[in-house]
Formats: structure tokens, sequence, C-alpha cells
């Protein structure tokens, strides 16, 4: 419930506030932002599953976060920065859709 | 589901924290290596055998929702959803904002469309400029156009009131020769006609007859021809130029009116400012000539 309202909390002080990103990160903001949702669905799944643990969720989160947010810079580096942003995206999204499906499986039992 | 089942079941999830996080724990980190992910890929299968001892996942998800513990993993939870709910609004807030597609594109993608549209910015320079070259070749051609209409009008109506096509007013005199007794001849009149022109005459009629460059009077049975019709007795001539000029080339001693004296004629010259010549010739087109001016 905490957990719930933490994140309706965030969109509203997000949406109320407007905080100005620095443009240096502003490229990662949506990939960083795609990899924390897949961790969320990840976390609620596991939840669901009985095995949820707040380290792992916490270090999952994270780490998901640094890794997008990697791929995509040294996409950018590299030259090839939308190609693999979008590449990372897909992946993310197919585990999201994964994850979407088990939850769905012990929520809906179907 | 009984709702005994139900209590139990939340009974023991108010354990849980305590209880299940350490195996929980240790089995999901032994996992996570293996998928890469966050979360257990098979992990649907494994709750089912002990879902008869084991609260089922719904069960779960509603023991979570209520009541609101405010257990370590519940606050540290809610953390994280907070940043990520901060990122997702500020995402939406970037892209939903004015031009906010470009805000979130990338370097080289910038780089692209700043290139597409200096080209097009280039193309439709240049569309312009020819279009405005073109406008103003239009424009001065139509100038032109108009200009030499403007002189071509004028031209035709000096042209015109020279050759008598068209009628002419102005100030002039009006000269009147009354001859009872036939003493007035076409040299006469051709001699009052010269002394006219000399003075600046500019359109002249004698009675119905426009004068012009190639008019000429001859002598015949009943009285003068001019131009090869007959006038009638008096002969009125009306006379458009300077009268100041007109009135005195025909009254100087010797001149027409003294001679016309002699003849027992008597000529009359009234000044006028305004008179009208409307007697009119009609339009001959040359057979032979030709302009040679263009």
């Amino acid at each position: 419930m905490i957990a719930v309202l933490g994140l309706v909390v965030g969109v509203v002080v997000g949406l109320v506030v407007r905080p100005v990103v620095p443009t240096g990160v502003e490229p990662y903001l949506p990939i960083a932002v795609v990899a924390a949702l897949d961790a969320v669905f990840g976390g609620l799944r596991a939840m669901l599953d009985g095995i949820f643990d707040d380290k792992v969720f916490v270090v999952s989160f994270l780490s998901n976060v640094v890794v997008a947010a990697l791929i995509v810079f040294l996409g950018d580096k590299l030259g090839v920065g939308a190609q693999l942003s979008t590449g990372v995206v897909v992946v993310l999204g197919i585990r999201i859709f994964s994850n979407a499906a088990a939850i769905r499986r012990h929520v809906f039992r179907a | 589901m009984s709702d005994e089942h139900d209590d139990d079941a939340q009974d023991r999830r108010a354990d849980d924290p305590q209880a299940q996080e350490p195996q929980a724990g240790g089995g999901q980190q032994e996992q996570d290596p293996q998928d890469g992910g966050a979360h257990a890929e098979d992990a649907p299968e494994e709750p089912r055998e002990p879902a008869a001892a084991q609260p089922s996942g719904r069960q779960r998800l509603l023991a979570g929702l209520w009541p609101p513990r405010a257990s370590r993993a519940q606050l540290t939870v809610a953390v994280l959803l907070f940043v990520l709910g901060l990122g997702l609004a500020i995402q939406v807030n970037t892209t939903s904002d004015n031009g906010g597609a470009l805000r979130g594109a990338r370097q080289e993608d910038l780089v692209r469309i700043l290139t597409e549209v200096d080209n097009r910015t280039q193309r439709l320079e240049d569309e312009k400029r020819g279009l405005e070259t073109q406008r103003s070749e239009l424009q001065s051609s139509s100038d032109q156009a108009a200009e030499a209409l403007k002189q071509t009008r004028q031209k035709e109506q000096q042209l015109g009131i020279l050759a008598g096509t068209v009628t002419a007013e102005g100030p002039g005199i009006t000269l009147t020769i009354t001859d009872p007794h036939g003493g007035v001849a076409a040299d006469s009149l051709l001699d009052t006609l010269q002394e006219l022109r000399a003075a600046g005459a500019e359109a002249i009629q004698i009675n119905d007859v426009r004068v012009v460059a190639d008019t000429y009077f001859t002598d015949g049975a009943d009285g003068v021809l001019i131009d090869g019709r007959p006038v009638s007795q008096p002969y009125v001539f009306k006379v458009i130029g300077n009268p100041q000029d007109l009135e005195p080339a025909l009254n100087i001693p010797g001149g027409v009116v003294q001679t016309l004296e002699k003849e027992q004629a008597t000529a009359d010259v009234v000044r006028s400012q305004k008179i009208v010549v409307d007697a009119l010739r009609p339009l001959k087109q040359p057979d032979y000539a030709r302009s040679s001016s263009r």
C-alpha cells in the first residue's frame, strides 16, 4: 500500500513541481524509466510468487536503470545510440510482457 | 476461497516478512544470475505445488495492499516507486511539452533534422527568389506595356488632331468671310489658310470641312470647292491656336483682311476661349507607306 502511495506521490510531485532535467541526463531518462518499469513488474511478479525480497528488488531496480543508461550512453559514443536504445526498449518490453503474463496468471488465474 | 482461508492466509502473511524473507531472498539471489533479470523465469511452476500450504498470489497481493504496514520492504519499494513515478512524470511532461519531440531526440537525430530543415529552407529560399524575379519581370513588363499604351494613346490623339480624325477644342478665333459679289476665289482662301497656319493654327475647319495637310481649294462653277466639296457662303473659319497670334496676323496692314476688303468682301474676326473643331475626316490607311520606326 505504501509502495503504491509512493508511486502516486512521485507522479504527483513530478507533475506539480515540473523539475528541470539536466541536459546531459535527458536522453537516458526514458530508457531508465522503461528499465525501472521492468524491475517493478518483475518485483510484482516475485511478490505474487511469494519470493519477493526488498534487497533484490532494490539491486535489480538500480542495476536495471544503470545498465540501461550505460548501454544507451555507450551506443551514443559508438554512434549507434538510436538503434541500441531501440534494442534495449524491445528487450525490456518483452520482459515486461512476460512478467505481466505471469502476474495475470496469478491474479486472474488465466 | 472461504473467509476462513483468507483470514488464515492474512495471518500467516503478517508473520511472513520475518519468516519468509531470508529464504526467499536466498533463493532469489541464486536465480538472478541465470536469467539476468530481476526475477525468476521459471517461477510460475514453483508455487503451484505448495499452493495448498502457501497463500496464492492473489492473496499475497491483497495482503500487501491492505492493511498498510510500514515494513522495511514496503518503505524501500515506496522510495523506488517514488523515483519511478517522478521519472515517469518528468518524461511525460517533457514529451508532451511543445517541441518535446526535439527535446527528447538525440544529437545525431537533431543534426539530421537540422540539415533537413536547412535544405528545405534553402530550397524554399531559392523558389522564393525565382518567384520574386518572375514577379518583378512581369510587373516591369506590364508597367512598360502600360506606359507604351499611354504614350501611344497620346500620340494617337496628337496625330488624330493633325489628320483630322478626332474632334479638337481650345482657344482660338472665328473668322467669317462674307462675299456678296463673289470676288473671293480659291487663291484668296488659300492665302488666308496659309496666313493662319503661319500664325500657329493647330486645327482648322472651314464651314463643315476639316482642313488638313492635303486640303486643296479649287474654283468651281458656282463657288469654291474645298477638297472637292462645294462650300457655301459665308466662309466660316474655326481656328484653334493662340488668339493673340492669330488675330494680328490677319489684321496686319496689307494682310488677309485688307486684301479681302479690296475684293469687296468683309472679314470678321472674333476671338473665343472655346472653339470646337468637330468636322471629321475618315482615317485613311496608307496603301504602300509603312512605318519604318519599328
